[in-house]
């Protein structure tokens, strides 16, 4: 099999810097439009992407987006050091989440993170380790099918 | 029309010196400094002005109706943005700038207030009828329209489909002015007087129909003058005019001059407002990431505070604002228009878009992904080895955008000087 042509570029995410919210998704939707990505598709990987973000600043307290493309599938792949997460099938439930009530009042924290990941997403694994950190990772496939 | 003709900004080779402050002050990226002068990149340019404030040259102009053009008309009428009542001496009134707009030359002058207040209540029956998507974005502000097009290509469907005021104003008298004064739809010229140059590209180039209703737009900058001498002259006929008030204004309407006002009139809806560029952009982020789906309209203006704050405009915005909400509170916020005109003119289509506004994207690195993806990687090797100092002196607006230059090969990368230094 030849060699897959790919870009690939890494995004720090700090956690609790909710100031900073939104920058990392919204430089990769910018960066997709740049080559030449359907609206659909883009609109779909930079909700992934937030919501990926937005669980590293609320819940960890470092991590890193990678993410990479080919003229194929956009794979966003987000690491952190963390909490982790005890029962991934809980996380998973829409409206269940253990944002305290500071970040409720910000807005955050209705519970539907991981479930809008997963609905974006074309392929999602989740992998967490009470207590060292969490790795999700997604997959969007450009051909404009879905899995 | 050519990408070129349509737009309405331009830069004056003979004043602009090739620095670096409209380079840096554009939302879209889209200027550039080649041989020493700035030049706009077409299809970047959504001709919000911003860098007609930063440049201290006065280096750029806006090409806006001339009154040559305004002239060759049979009948020529005035559809001034409420804007202009903010523009003069703190005692000036409304009827006062109306009536000195006709001594300048203007046969008639249509008032905008009231066709505002018809757009709102158009708006609020939109809203109330369509549940789905959340927030609508309202239409009026041109450069909002042309960003969701470009930048936010998925919003294209959250724009509430109801023409701005302007429009609906030409519209209005187009249907009944040749029959009235019998003379041919030709002869009738209907120009709008703008606080800033994107009105002018909307008559151009509409996005929602096919030809729009004005025939062109003055800019406030350009009629001042005029009008300021009219104001002078005839104090007496002036006086005369506000003793038998023949215009009916819509404190409602007023608003829309200002950030705000749009969402003002809606009374039941949940709204949001926002100005000024850095902060749209911002807040469009938001919406297209699913947050704002509480809010039932959103309302953008780029000018900060609003059309007051327009590039065109005289008068500093805050006191223009001061003023306008003086006015505001003189005339009350009674609705004028009759809630069955409205219904009857909504159900038409009177007031709704031709055809919805469809994205137009930005040129991609490449046409072919994989090309596309090759050259991203291309230019951020690039970038990695630019400086960083995003001075501009290469004529790109920053490092990355001369790395993206490169790329699509309008640069090279000895543009920049640090890469001279460090190849000697």
């Amino acid at each position: 099999m030849t060699e897959e042509i790919v870009f690939e570029q890494q995004f720090p995410v700090k956690g609790g810097d909710f100031s900073h919210a939104g920058q990392v998704s919204c430089k990769i939707k910018n960066l997709l439009l740049e080559l030449g990505m359907g609206t659909e598709i883009v609109l779909r990987a930079a909700i992934v992407s937030y919501e990926a973000e937005m669980n590293v600043i609320m819940f960890a307290w470092q991590g890193n987006l990678e993410l990479s493309v080919t003229p194929h599938r956009i794979r966003i792949v987000v690491n952190d050091s963390g909490p982790g997460i005890e029962d991934i099938d809980l996380a998973m439930k829409e409206g269940y989440s253990t944002a305290t009530p500071e970040m409720r009042e910000l807005g955050f924290g209705a519970g539907m993170g991981l479930p809008n990941i997963k609905k974006n997403a074309d392929e999602f694994r989740i992998i967490s380790e009470a207590g060292r950190g969490t790795r999700l990772e997604m997959t969007i496939l450009t051909d404009g099918q879905r899995l | 029309m050519t990408e070129e003709a349509y737009h309405s900004l331009r830069i004056n080779l003979g004043k602009c010196l090739g620095c670096v402050h409209c380079l840096t002050s554009c939302p879209t990226k889209a200027i550039r400094i080649k041989n020493g002068k700035a030049r706009i990149i077409n299809e970047l340019c959504i001709d919000c002005g911003e860098c007609i404030r930063f440049c201290p040259q006065d280096a750029i102009d806006s090409r806006t109706t001339s009154f040559l053009d305004v002239n060759a008309f049979q009948y020529k009428v005035a559809i001034p943005a409420t804007v202009l009542y903010g523009q003069f001496h703190n005692a000036t009134l409304p009827t006062e700038i109306l009536f000195a707009l006709r001594r300048v030359g203007f046969d008639y002058v249509y008032e905008l207030s009231t066709i505002n207040e018809l757009n709102n209540a158009a708006i609020e029956k939109y809203l109330n009828d369509h549940l789905e998507p959340r927030p609508f974005i309202s239409s009026t502000c041109p450069v909002v329209v042309r960003f969701i097009q470009r930048l936010f290509p998925s919003l294209c469907r959250f724009i509430v489909p109801i023409e701005p005021a302007r429009e609906i104003a030409a519209k209005i008298l187009r249907a009944n002015l040749p029959r009235v004064l019998k003379i041919s739809p030709t002869g009738i010229g209907i120009i709008h007087i703008t606080p800033c140059p994107a009105k002018m590209v909307s008559i151009n180039r509409p996005v929602s129909m096919e030809k729009s209703y004005l025939d062109g737009a003055i800019s406030i900058r350009d009629i001042y003058k005029l009008i300021f001498q009219a104001l002078q002259q005839n104090k007496e006929e002036t006086i005369m005019s506000h003793l038998f008030p023949e215009t009916i204004f819509s404190g409602i309407g007023m608003g829309t001059a200002l950030s705000g006002g749009e969402t003002r009139g809606l009374k039941n809806h949940r709204t949001v407002a926002v100005s000024g560029v850095q902060d749209t952009i911002r807040v469009l982020n938001q919406v297209e990431l699913g947050l704002l789906k509480d809010i039932d309209l959103l309302e953008c203006t780029v000018c900060p505070d609003g059309c007051v704050g327009g590039p065109l405009t005289v008068e500093n915005r805050f006191l223009a604002k001061s003023r306008i909400l003086r006015i505001i509170n003189m005339i009350g916020e009674r609705a004028v228009i009759d809630s069955s005109d409205i219904n009857l003119l909504y159900h038409k289509d009177f007031l709704s878009f031709h055809h919805p506004v469809t994205p137009a994207q930005v040129p991609p690195l490449d046409t072919d992904p994989g090309q596309a993806i090759q050259k991203a990687n291309r230019r951020n090797d690039l970038f990695k080895r630019l400086p960083g100092k995003n001075c501009g002196a290469c004529g790109a607006p920053d490092c990355l955008s001369l790395a993206d230059d490169v790329v699509r090969g309008t640069a090279t990368l000895t543009d920049c000087p640090f890469m001279k230094e460090e190849k000697e």
